[in-house]
């Protein structure tokens, strides 16, 4: 199977190592990976600001590079998928051919965890991990995509780690996109919250499918002094490859 | 409580809100108990079915909304009671004071109501000279506290029980004690003397019956009840979209509005008023009045927010909101806090007042989730950080920035530079630029994942 | 739901929430709960404008006409509805409704054949013609103002007594 691979422009940027183990597990899986070349970022900060003619161009640009491809484009973060698969159709509500393209490019696209589940079945596949590891939900993912059992079965099916409820795990954790920006201080003290909970399940890994969520958790847990590891989900299920 | 059309500072609020360490128990403790008993009521009913035939019922009284306010009129008036539109605010509050004047009522007992405070009617009664006294339990401490409401349903929900029962101690002489039955005890008693020796009573309305002309108030203390039984005059406040068609509809609200509040299956009190006292009754104001405020909805209904008004004020959003929960009401600096506060401060207050509110949010949806009447919150709060920008209401470098992103964005190679820029200049990033945000964020990597996998 | 049924279900829902139902099957029944309940009262105000009203038998010390200083109310629901456990009063018969609000202990009788199953079952008996005012009661007086404590009897009663017959 080839899939087209949507990198996001924070696993770009400022996690590499998501991408990598990204590949790593697709691959090992014997999926085969395109990587359009020419992609940028999906527009979601641009979005959620209101700054509708940016996202705009983010969303032409983004359709332009995978409308060339073909097979499921595969995206390791909730809110980038949700932004393709709920956001770009609506964006082109009033251009019809454009909306089409964007209708299109939403039904193949898939977020990582939920590809990993329904098509790879890697949950039936006996990875191995270590620890105590533990899930915080992210919004879009869990709201506007409806995946909140997935990542957890991945994770449950890990020979070796326990796997632990994060109580509100659906609760956000302050990041927000440009909420982080423009209101710091609130931003911190949820993200603060979010680490008491994370603090109290005794996980030494805390996982998910945002690397928005999952820097401003780490920043958090940074300012606490804890060692609690904050990895993305890619990376914690390409650890049991080796 | 503020009434300048000049911009909320929700940020500066926000930071004095984080920094009081009795509002945040009190917040977490009252909104973490009202998520777990809603969350439990809601699970005996068929929710999603009720939650769409609710929606589309208010969306349709929405969509009819000047032939429904006529009905509702022609009824009330059937049954006795002298209906009055107020275009607006000052107009309301005009009418409620010429009607109190005339009757030579100096003061007014008055049950909780949103309407009242949108209105900011206490502080123009009492510069007219009538004194109000707020009798619903929450509504009094925070009127003798000298505060607005920081929750819609439970006004003085950012307060502890110290706080109350040092606050009654100081302004109503009694002895300290933060024991909640004493405290109720002490104000019941007051209250009590009111309420037989007032001459009018004030109310707002949960619902408004277009068949009938009947107003609903659900109430728990039972204030309601004797603000709108005891004395002869009554005068009930309510924004006109607050109509249901009719009475064989208020089963469905019923379910709905207690359970999403405060968890409840119905309310103690629950009070169905058509009209004035008619001959033979031994209940019912021999005079009651119905103000009915539009203040912009009949427009705003016609419009891209129609579904907001589609709201019955439960303040399950508020509870849900994960930035309520932190900083609590009073940091919107508004009327009505919480998401649908926001939504609704930027259409009744504008956008001038509301842009630094707009920003009040993470958009994690939450509210739209727990919202019994489908308003579509977080696509409400889009549009209008949309409407925001097109204004020009945001800050210059965030307009630059966005532009500048615009630009960059279908430029793969503009891009790439950007993220080279983005590793080289970190450090001057850091130190110069708006730090709070970068300041938490790792530093751009030198080789990025596109080079690696390349 | 046959009416036993019916009965059932407003019996539970309203100890749910506080109320203390009482169920009576004959006439002496009625009259030992209604001498229990009143029992401790030093005022009893009671409309009497129904037939169980007019039955009840108050010790003429204690009987008042004066219900904003009594201590006790016994009066007639017009309706019961199982699915909330509450209570219908109106305005309709001449009735005071605001009496049972304001003494400390509500005595409500309420016949077990005006008890509706549902909230729709009632309120489409009333039609779109109601009284002045109609007044759905369920449990005591409550407030949660402070802290979230739950306090009963605010400004309505702190007990209230359900007398199903």
């Amino acid at each position: 199977m080839r899939i087209q691979l949507f990198g996001t422009c924070l696993i770009d940027t400022m996690f590499p190592e998501t991408g990598e183990a990204t590949v790593r597990l697709l691959r090992h899986f014997g999926v085969e990976i395109g990587y359009p070349d020419g992609q940028t970022c999906c527009g979601k900060p641009a979005d959620s600001g209101g700054y509708s003619r940016e996202s705009k161009k983010a969303a032409e640009h983004f359709i332009s590079v995978f409308d060339r491809t073909e097979g499921p484009i595969i995206i390791p973060s909730g809110s980038c998928a949700s932004m393709v698969k709920n956001h770009y159709p609506e964006l082109f509500k009033d251009d019809e051919r454009m909306r089409q393209k964007a209708e299109a490019i939403a039904g193949r696209t898939h977020e990582l965890s939920q590809f990993l589940v329904h098509v790879l079945k890697v949950h039936e596949a006996g990875l191995s991990g270590t620890g105590r590891i533990t899930y915080h939900a992210s919004c879009q993912l869990t709201r506007e995509l409806g995946v909140l059992e997935e990542p957890m079965l991945l994770l449950q099916s890990l020979n070796g780690a326990e796997f632990v409820d994060l109580p509100h795990s659906d609760r956000c954790c302050g990041f927000g996109g440009i909420f982080m920006a423009k209101l710091p201080e609130v931003s911190m003290a949820l993200a603060d919250e979010k680490v008491d909970t994370i603090l109290s399940t005794g996980a030494d890994t805390v996982t998910g499918c945002d690397h928005g969520c999952l820097m401003n958790i780490a920043d958090a847990v940074k300012r606490r002094g804890s060692a609690v590891r904050v990895k993305h989900i890619a990376a914690v299920l390409a650890e049991g490859l080796k | 409580m503020n009434h300048s059309t000049s911009s909320i500072p929700f940020r500066e609020n926000a930071v004095k809100a984080l920094s009081n360490s009795a509002l945040r128990g009190a917040m977490r403790n009252a909104t973490e108990t009202f998520a777990i008993k809603r969350a439990d009521a809601v699970a005996a009913l068929p929710l999603e079915e009720l939650r769409e035939e609710a929606s589309e019922l208010r969306l349709h009284v929405l969509n009819n909304l000047s032939e429904y306010v006529d009905r509702f009129e022609m009824n009330a008036v059937r049954a006795g009671a002298k209906v009055h539109r107020a275009k607006d605010s000052e107009a309301a509050r005009g009418i409620i004071a010429s009607i109190l004047q005339d009757h030579g009522i100096g003061r007014v007992v008055k049950s909780k109501s949103m309407v009242s405070e949108e209105i900011h009617l206490n502080d123009y009664l009492q510069e007219v000279g009538i004194t109000v006294v707020e009798t619903d339990l929450g509504e009094y401490i925070i009127q003798i506290a000298g505060e607005g409401p920081s929750h819609i349903i439970v006004p003085a929900i950012h307060k502890d029980r110290r706080q109350v029962g040092q606050l009654f101690a100081e302004k109503l002489g009694c002895e300290y004690s933060d024991d909640p039955a004493v405290l109720t005890g002490v104000a019941k008693k007051i209250l009590r003397e009111e309420f037989l020796s007032a001459k009018a009573g004030i109310s707002g309305a949960n619902f408004a019956v277009a068949e009938s002309g009947s107003i609903v108030l659900f109430t728990n203390e039972g204030n309601g009840r004797m603000c709108t039984s005891l004395p002869p005059l009554h005068i009930a406040v309510l924004s006109i979209e607050k109509i249901i068609p009719s009475l064989a509809d208020l089963p469905k609200f019923i379910r709905l509005l207690p359970r999403s509040a405060t968890g409840q299956t119905i309310t103690s009190y629950l009070s169905v008023l058509t009209g004035s006292r008619k001959p033979g009754e031994s209940t019912g104001a021999q005079e009651m009045h119905i103000v009915l405020l539009d203040n912009g909805r009949s427009e705003l209904v016609s419009g891209e927010y129609r579904e907001m008004f589609k709201c019955i004020r439960c303040g399950a959003c508020l509870n849900a909101c994960p930035v309520y929960r932190v900083v609590g009401g009073h940091a919107y600096g508004s009327t009505y806090p919480g998401p649908m506060g926001i939504v609704l401060t930027a259409l009744l207050e504008g956008m001038e007042r509301a842009k630094s509110l707009l920003d009040a949010t993470t958009l994690c949806g939450a509210c739209g989730d727990v919202c019994p009447v489908k308003v579509p919150l977080p696509r409400l709060l889009r549009l209008l950080r949309e409407r925001r920008v097109e204004q020009g209401l945001t800050p210059r470098l965030e307009q630059n920035a966005m532009a500048g992103f615009g630009r960059v964005v279908e430029k793969p190679f503009l891009f790439h530079l950007g993220q080279i820029a983005g590793h080289v200049f970190w450090p001057a990033v850091k130190k110069f630029g708006p730090g709070d945000a970068v300041g938490r964020m790792p530093r751009p990597v030198s080789r990025t994942f596109r080079e690696r996998f390349a | 739901m046959n009416r036993e049924e019916i009965v059932a279900l407003f019996m539970e829902n309203a100890a749910k929430i506080a109320a203390q139902p009482i169920r009576v099957g004959d006439n002496d029944e009625f009259h030992d709960a209604l001498a229990e309940a009143l029992g401790e009262g030093d005022s009893v105000f009671c409309p009497g404008l129904t037939e169980k009203e007019k039955a009840i038998q108050i010790p003429s010390e204690k009987r008042t006409e004066d219900y904003a200083s009594a201590s006790v109310c016994v009066d007639e629901a017009d309706a019961g509805i199982a699915e909330t456990g509450s209570l219908v009063f109106s305005s309709k018969t001449g009735r005071p409704v605001q009496a049972g609000l304001l003494p400390v202990h509500h005595v409500a009788i309420v016949s077990a054949e005006n008890i509706y199953e549902t909230l729709e079952d009632y309120f489409s008996a009333v039609g779109n013609s109601p009284p002045t005012n109609i007044t759905l009661e369920t449990g005591p007086s409550r407030t949660a103002d402070i802290e979230l404590t739950l306090t009963i009897g605010v400004h309505g009663p702190g007990r209230l007594t359900v007398i199903v017959f």
